[in-house]
């Protein structure tokens, strides 16, 4: 009876011993810090949808953890002439349908882009450039641009490719135009969220989505490359920082994205458990009004000081970088000096362009050159919940800036208000972030110092309207160079210049960490993707 | 007591008796007030123990001969005891802190986190509770942080009280359509949760002392209409108003000189309470992100600070502040308690 029961025991301990290391080697469950908002692949142009859409559509072109491009669906791209781009695409690629995939699909999601009803944040962005196609034989595919346009393959890397025969029409048929593609069928986002439009060429097929609960993909046994590590693949939202580390720590899951900075040291220490950090393309900075005579949050003088390019100098050197980035990042995060960080393309190489050195002394002549010897009142303005410690970091230039001797309040608010007031122009001084979505600097400089220009899409997010036409005709000119070495060289010359003229104060750029068990192992990543293809079982 | 005594004899000879209860402490109250908001500026250090040795008496006053009543168990000592504590804490923060937390200058991120005990860079203090992640001295900061809530609550719920009362009187008195009319607006606004509508009001209106106060009286003011509605409805029906009337006094003097003291016994009860309630919806709100300014910072905001890092061990930025909001909002609940009842017979065992 006794040893009967034993044995029991044993066997089952056994058992239960045995069970999460086989689950562990197909299963992944990653602890999400936000929720994908459709498993449709062009509903919503961010990071949390498009790091779903990554595993299971593909598209032309891949980014690596640096956002290099590198093949995917396509082979190889060249310029044949300054407005003709050409992809040679893979032709041992199908869909999980069946269907063989061929360059009438490109253009049949060319087509869809547009066409997706309700989008918060299309990707026509990425699309508009083309304004023709040739497809001289099912796997080459020519692109006609207006104008030269360096960035189409960069572009073409950020939205997933879908089948035109999976959802009944003929590709061959579709007459393309700028404007439409005449009367043709297009899956709903329903559709896909529901599983029967989520047909794609990628490594893994959308098992369930379920809204609020989590999402999960299984290995396409079919793919054309390397089979996906895992068999199964669960998304569980855990928007909550806390409860997503306790759901590390309890072995609920085997990867949780950005823990809290204030739980990482603890992390760290707990066995069995290992952090990552890699270093993002999101700068986080403060822009100052430098356009207007009169701005409405700088007290104690009449005029507004932030036009004189001297003040803006003594605000950028009256900030301790280093400091910030060790106490209330705490090393989380890297000082800038410019709006990319170094190595990425358009950015100069490490240690190059450095993060100016806290001179307060330099900062104090610089503002009585000014005539500003007394100081003024002024309020930095900042999003509490959009950035890591957005608002600590805010406070924190508030006390180097009291320092310098300014009156500096903090006017902190929740990002969707924070960002209407900023559109407003409702601010003097505010901080924030931009993250590049192209991986070179062109993205930064474009939205953040270029001068305010709705119609060219200059200057999107340039909340301080600083403006230098030099800048502008350097950038138009960046923009419109092929040559890669050439745009490169430009890019950095505009990036000196905004730098220069202090259009914009870069704080540091933001470290991802990524905390998961040791038995798994990830590679970080610049963009903040945690992409589960490359997620590997440690050996 | 002071109903017999209008019953008994002529309204005016009764004035005296009951004039000094409720007024003494609306006296004490704006004063606090007026001191809290402007603070140091207009109040120096006498100013303010007069005002504290004001405070003490008048409630001593209000209490009258009821005193042996009030004090008549162990937790009417420690709840007086603690709340006036706190009061004095708040009243002297500038004198008591070493350190100004509103003064940006003051604080160094470099002495950031720091456990309780751990001195400053320059080791001319020790920070006895630690910091925060700004360098913020946690023991400054709770207490310029009780006047902070202290302020806005005692501010908001003399505001509220007052719009209450006369909105509550001029029901009452005026009757029918009007009070039927205020009444459903009263309706209306205690049907909305209080948490709900404060967030709401902070949305629209941003951050700010002012503007936490005008959205704390939005929420509160029925609650006092209702209360003095009810007792004008039953004090309005009593003789002395009869021999007010009888005697052809003006409406007015009627209203302020003899309704309205005989409804404030109730009030200073409700509104005792209420100061607690207003420092616990302060609070949320500023742990919410929406109540003060990040640079200065009350309880709330100070405990929504160091929660991040409750599961990292340091644990004293948002326990210290957490057990002073509980200590305060404690002891004026028990004092609240006490005086509900003392001075309300209907409760007298």
């Amino acid at each position: 009876m006794h040893i009967t029961k034993l044995r029991g025991a044993v066997c089952a301990a056994a058992i239960l011993a045995m069970a999460p290391a086989l689950a562990g080697a197909q299963e992944l469950r990653i602890g999400v810090g936000s929720e994908a908002s459709a498993a449709d692949p062009h509903f919503h142009n961010i990071g949390t949808n498009n790091q779903l859409r990554r595993g299971i559509f593909e598209a032309l072109i891949d980014t690596d953890e640096q956002q290099a491009l590198r093949p995917l669906l396509a082979e190889s791209w060249e310029a044949v002439d300054d407005t003709t781009w050409q992809f040679n695409l893979r032709d041992d690629v199908t869909f999980t349908d069946g269907s063989s995939f061929d360059a009438w699909d490109v253009i049949y999601t060319i087509c869809r882009i547009p066409n997706v009803p309700e989008s918060p944040s299309p990707f026509t962005t990425y699309t508009k450039a083309a304004i023709g196609f040739e497809v001289p034989d099912p796997h080459t595919l020519l692109v006609k641009t207006a104008e030269p346009y360096p960035l189409l393959p960069t572009e073409f890397a950020t939205w997933g490719i879908i089948s035109a025969k999976a959802n009944g029409v003929n590709g061959e048929e579709i007459e393309f135009t700028p404007e439409d593609c005449g009367d043709i069928e297009y899956p709903t986002t329903q559709a896909f969220n529901d599983g029967s439009a989520a047909i794609g060429t990628g490594p893994f097929k959308l098992e369930a989505f379920r809204r609020g609960d989590s999402v999960t993909v299984v290995r396409n046994d079919d793919y054309w490359g390397e089979p996906a590590p895992w068999e199964r693949v669960t998304y569980l939202p855990l928007t909550s920082d806390g409860p997503r580390v306790a759901a590390l720590l309890a072995g609920d899951v085997d990867l949780i994205e950005t823990p809290a900075l204030q739980d990482l040291e603890r992390l760290q220490n707990t066995d069995g458990i290992e952090v990552i950090e890699g270093i993002s393309n999101r700068v986080i900075y403060i822009h100052l009004d430098s356009d207007r005579d009169e701005t409405p949050m700088v007290t104690g003088t009449d005029e507004n000081p932030l036009k004189d390019q001297r003040v803006r100098e003594a605000l950028s050197l009256a900030i301790d970088r280093q400091a910030i980035v060790d106490r209330i990042m705490q090393g989380v995060a890297v000082p800038a000096g410019e709006l990319l960080p170094a190595g990425m393309f358009g950015a100069h190489a490490e240690g190059d362009y450095p993060a100016p050195t806290v001179d307060l002394e330099r900062a104090q002549a610089l503002l009585e050159e000014a005539g500003y010897g007394d100081g003024f009142g002024i309020t930095l303005a900042t999003p509490n919940d959009r950035y890591m410690n957005d608002a600590q970091v805010a406070q924190a230039v508030a006390q180097m800036w009291s320092r310098l001797g300014l009156e500096t309040q903090v006017d902190a608010s929740t990002a969707t208000t924070f960002f209407s007031r900023r559109n407003n122009l409702e601010f003097s001084a505010y901080l924030a972030g931009w993250g590049s979505g192209t991986g070179e600097m062109s993205s930064p400089i474009k939205a953040l110092t270029a001068t305010y220009l709705p119609e060219r899409g200059y200057g999107g997010a340039n909340g301080g309207r600083y403006s230098n036409p030099e800048l502008d005709d350097l950038l138009t000119r960046a923009l419109a160079t092929v040559d890669d070495a050439e745009r490169e060289q430009m890019l950095r010359e505009a990036s000196e210049m905004a730098m220069e003229d202090v259009g914009v104060i870069p704080l540091h750029f933001e470290v991802t960490p990524w905390a998961m068990k040791s038995s798994i192992r990830y590679e970080p990543r610049v963009d903040q993707y945690t992409l589960p293809y490359h997620i590997h079982p440690a050996d | 007591m002071s109903e017999i005594a209008h019953r008994a004899a002529p309204p005016k000879a009764a004035e005296p008796r009951t004039d000094w209860t409720g007024p003494a402490i609306f006296g004490a109250l704006i004063l606090s007030g007026i001191v809290m908001i402007w603070g140091p500026q207009i109040a120096s250090l006498p100013a303010r123990i007069i005002l504290l040795a004001a405070f003490i008496l008048a409630g001593r006053r209000a209490l009258g001969d009821k005193i042996g009543q009030y004090f008549s168990g162990p937790m009417a000592y420690f709840g007086t005891g603690f709340m006036l504590l706190f009061l004095a804490l708040a009243l002297f923060a500038p004198e008591i802190a070493p350190q100004n937390p509103y003064d940006l200058r003051q604080l160094d991120i470099m002495d950031g986190r720091l456990a309780p005990g751990a001195t400053n860079f320059s080791e001319t203090f020790t920070y006895r509770l630690g910091t925060d992640e700004q360098g913020r001295d946690i023991l400054s900061a709770i207490l310029y942080g009780l006047r902070v809530s202290l302020m806005v609550a005692v501010t908001a719920t003399l505001i509220a009280m007052i719009i209450g009362i006369v909105v509550g009187i001029y029901a009452a008195w005026a009757g029918g359509r009007v009070d039927a009319l205020l009444m459903r607006i009263v309706d209306l606004q205690l049907s909305f949760p209080t948490i709900l509508v404060a967030l709401m009001l902070m949305a629209a209106f941003g951050r700010g002392i002012d503007k936490i106060i005008i959205a704390l009286i939005i929420v509160q003011w029925a609650y006092y209409a209702r209360t003095v509605r009810g007792t004008a409805l039953s004090e309005a029906r009593k003789e002395y108003i009869d021999a007010a009337k009888g005697l052809g006094l003006p409406s007015w003097r009627i209203l302020l000189g003899h309704l309205l003291p005989n409804c404030i016994p109730p009030l200073i009860v409700i509104s005792t309470v209420q100061v607690a309630n207003t420092i616990v919806i302060e609070s949320s709100l500023s742990f919410l992100g929406v109540g003060v300014p990040i640079t200065q910072p009350s309880l709330g905001l100070l405990i929504a600070n160091g929660y991040g890092y409750m599961l990292s061990g340091q644990y004293w930025m948002s326990m210290f502040p957490g057990l002073a909001l509980l200590g305060v909002v404690a002891s004026i609940n028990m004092v609240g308690d006490r005086l509900r009842d003392t001075l309300n017979p209907r409760l007298r065992k």
